[in-house]
């Protein structure tokens, strides 16, 4: 491979020395703010937690929630799957079923609890059209409910993945061998996918356990870890010693599951290229599965059906003719559109600079024999590791008093590290499978290092920046973990911005906003499609 | 024949394991010289180092009597085709050709379109890489090598990739190219036909040491030891008697 150039160490430094500041000396400091009180350096904030009977209840109503969102979410996850791989279903709801259990990703997590709300609440739209109340939706059902939707699509994407590891042909094989039904399924389904569902179980416990939207929204009086911990920090007497004790509490438990997803990857078969094997056919599997598919993926989505009726009706849901009042009203308002337009600032910035800061690790990796050039993938390892949460508490402890507390920039610092691991990824793939020749060729045609980087390397993994830069638009849009705490009346987003409208009860600006952000996010999620597909095609 | 290029007492190891062991030889102006040996010998890791790409550990690199051993890759002025061709994709066969150019002052229109013609590429230059075929790649490789006019050209196993009537062709191309431009090439090889019909001298390389440099009427002739013998007089032989076997009876 090529020889180090100069100008190689100085990106190198500058990426290193970009996550040194904003996620390594953070996390130092939560760290010693946790073991931090009027004593001194004591581990007494840590004993102090046992014994405050909220904080113990919280951890123990996370776990207990979390579970069982993972347990839901990976058979849910699993059915979908299944339903794509292993049975004949209807290619169309194949189709369509990948792509509508995905739209969930474009909401802030936070809108999922209003539309829970809306849904299933007294007046909610689907307790009027069957009828009847279905539960008492503040507290565990709610949760429950909207940590499903929420990691239900990652989960699903994760067995989605792994179904490669199946090969019909065993199914096929076994099933002439004389195998039962269900020793047939266990043996070549659930075996190969056992890396995968153990995944999917750990990724859900581990979003469900961190995410802040769902209990700001549908909490209630059940507490759990996030809410405790925003309670902690910003709630009327803030105790930052505590807070850093807690989101280290937070932290355990991701630290330990991300240790287990890279455990349970080993156990993942690696089948070279398959055959495309066609299947039996089954009627009764194939009608099943495909209404079962179209259900779990039709329920999940009726529930936001009310977000896009309610603001478009004169008194939902007592006055339910049409107007345009609500809607004008928000686009009218100066502060909304403002709010709005602070995240679109916020998503360009993270997804400018992100793809850029993601994109250079990944070629210093995969492209260059820098020797240090292993510390990248430490990184995406940890920021991988760290809940949004934690970061954004490492951040306020870290930036208290400094000029860059309550800017854009800390916002955007923040969204680049949270969500740097998956668009980090990707490039590093993309980037390994290239020629490792070409910038070699390009310095013997007498081009530097960085001009080849931009007139060869960069356009041949075109699609994959446009990917990233759309992973980290959409995401920066709808995250509201990291940046509840960073947030200041000048730079407030819409996904802070609703947690403020939900104490006056404005759920129409509420749906309004939300539904701003699913446009927007449609439409680069399109864009970024189109894309891709161009340059795809140009190859 | 003047002396070129001097290699003196080149050594390289990789950690522990030595790779290239006091290799020394002199390569005279235009002629065509092949590094052949088995896998692992050290070939490609010699051709690294002639062009700048690897470090050498001991040893001298002379070009016309001056010391560039430490001179950087760009500078030395020589150039490479990759076995894989490592073509830009984003780029047409055109644009590939002239990549360099931007670069380079004092190469006319003229010269570019010499080159094209000659490797007969006229046709095809408008094409996207991918729809290039594996002789097409190759020559459009070794056009953007060409119009830069490097000092040297070195080819890391030019004909490997390639399929039996093409192979000829372009054997038969780069040596009138050596020819014509006077342009001294190094080629590595692990086929020995390819090695003795193609070349005037021959570094057979074993385990990093020199067996034998010499002409191909030498290593025929005079094979310098048992190695030699074996590694390239015998797959001859085997070759020689696979097709008179099959072709026996006809020339009988
Ligand atoms: N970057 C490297 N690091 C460590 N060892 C290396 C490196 N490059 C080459 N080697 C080792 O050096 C030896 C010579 O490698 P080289 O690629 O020069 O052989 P070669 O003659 O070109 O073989 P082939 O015909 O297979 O291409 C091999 O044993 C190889 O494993
Ligand atoms: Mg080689």
């Amino acid at each position: 491979m090529h020889k180090v150039k100069p100008e190689m160490r100085v990106i190198f430094i500058l990426i290193v020395l970009l996550f040194a500041v904003f996620l390594f000396i953070p996390l130092v400091v939560l760290l010693i703010r946790s073991l931090e009180n009027d004593q001194g350096f004591t581990l007494t904030n840590y004993t102090d937690v046992w014994s405050r009977r909220d904080l113990t209840r919280s951890i123990l109503n996370s776990v207990k929630v979390s579970a069982l969102t993972a347990f839901i979410t990976t058979v849910l996850g699993f059915i979908l799957a299944y339903g794509i791989h292993c049975t004949n279903v209807y290619r169309p709801i194949k189709g369509a079923v990948r792509i509508l259990v995905a739209l969930p990703m474009l909401l802030p997590t936070i809108t999922y609890g209003f539309a829970i709300m809306y849904s299933f609440g007294n007046q909610g739209l689907i307790t009027r059209i069957t009828g009847r109340n279905w539960f008492e939706i503040y507290g565990f059902n709610g949760l429950l409910l909207g940590y499903v939707i929420y990691t239900l699509p990652p989960a699903f994407l994760l067995i989605h993945n792994a179904f490669r590891y199946v090969d019909r042909k065993f199914i096929i094989v076994s099933r002439l061998m004389g195998d039962g039904t269900l020793r047939s399924f266990k043996n070549t389904v659930l075996r190969p996918l056992t890396g995968a569902l153990g995944g999917a179980l750990i990724l859900s416990f581990i979003l469900s356990f961190t995410d802040f939207g769902i209990p700001a929204s549908v909490g209630g009086t059940y507490e759990v870890v996030a809410g405790q911990l925003y309670q902690v920090m910003l709630g009327s007497i803030p105790d930052f010693n505590q807070g850093a004790v807690v989101a280290i509490v937070m932290l355990i438990p991701a630290v330990f599951g991300i240790w287990l997803l890279q455990a349970l990857e080993k156990l993942n078969f690696h089948v070279d290229k398959m055959a495309d094997t066609p299947l039996p056919k089954h009627r009764i599997r194939d009608t099943s599965f495909g209404i079962l598919s179209l259900l779990v993926v039709l329920g999940m989505l009726s529930i936001f059906a009310v977000m896009f009726i309610a603001p478009w009706m004169n008194g939902y849901p007592y006055d339910l003719t049409f107007t345009f009042k609500h809607v004008a009203s928000v686009l009218e308002s100066g502060d909304l559109t403002g709010v709005y337009k602070h995240s679109l600032w916020v998503a360009l910035l993270t997804s400018f600079f992100g793809t850029l800061a993601a994109y250079a690790a990944a070629l210093l990796n995969v492209r260059t024999n820098l020797r240090w050039r292993g510390i990248t993938d430490t990184i995406s390892m940890i920021t991988n590791t760290v809940p949004g949460m934690v970061l954004g508490i490492s951040y306020l402890l870290f930036l208290n008093g400094s000029s860059l507390k309550g800017t854009f920039t800390i916002l955007m610092l923040c969204n680049i590290v949270h969500l740097f691991t998956t668009p980090y990824l990707m490039a590093k793939n993309a980037l390994s499978r290239m020629n490792p020749s070409w910038e070699t060729t390009g310095e013997l045609l007498g081009d530097s290092w960085l001009r080849t980087v931009r007139r060869v390397v960069l356009p041949n993994s075109a699609a994959t920046v446009v990917e990233m830069f759309g992973y980290f638009f959409v995401n920066a849009m709808v995250t509201i973990s990291g940046i509840i705490f960073l947030v200041s009346a000048q730079t407030s987003v819409v996904a802070s911005k609703i947690k403020e409208l939900q104490h006056f009860a404005k759920f129409n600006e509420i749906f309004v906003l939300s539904m701003l952000i699913f446009a927007t996010n449609l439409i680069i999620k399109v864009l970024c499609e189109v894309l891709q597909r161009r340059r795809a095609v140009r190859r | 024949m003047s002396r070129l290029l001097k290699l003196q007492h080149i050594r390289k190891q990789f950690d522990e394991k030595v790779v290239l062991e006091d290799i020394s030889l002199e390569i005279g102006t235009g002629e065509i010289v092949s590094l052949l040996g088995p896998s692992g010998s050290g070939k490609t890791t010699l051709l690294g180092i002639i062009l700048g790409l690897t470090d050498m550990d001991q040893g001298k690199i002379l070009f016309n009597g001056n010391d560039i051993s430490r001179v950087p890759m760009n500078k030395r002025g020589f150039n490479i085709v990759f076995q894989d061709y490592a073509l830009f994709p984003n780029l047409n066969a055109y644009d590939n050709i002239v990549y360099g150019l931007r670069n380079k002052k004092g190469i006319s229109k003229e010269e570019v379109q010499e080159t094209i013609d000659f490797l007969e590429l006229g046709p095809h230059l408008k094409k996207r890489i991918s729809e290039l075929s594996g002789g097409q790649k190759q020559r459009v490789a070794l056009a953007r090598t060409l119009v830069t006019k490097p000092k040297i050209l070195l080819l890391d196993e030019p004909l490997s990739a390639l399929d039996g009537v093409i192979k000829e062709s372009i054997k038969q191309r780069i040596q009138s190219i050596a020819r014509e431009f006077k342009l001294t090439t190094i080629i590595v090889t692990h086929d020995p036909e390819e090695a003795l019909t193609l070349s005037d001298k021959i570094l057979i390389i074993n385990q990093g040491q020199i067996a034998q440099y010499g002409t191909p009427q030498d290593i025929i002739q005079q094979p310098a030891d048992a190695f030699v013998e074996q590694f390239i007089i015998r797959q001859l032989q085997i070759k020689r008697q696979n097709i008179y076997q099959l072709f026996g009876a006809a020339h009988a």
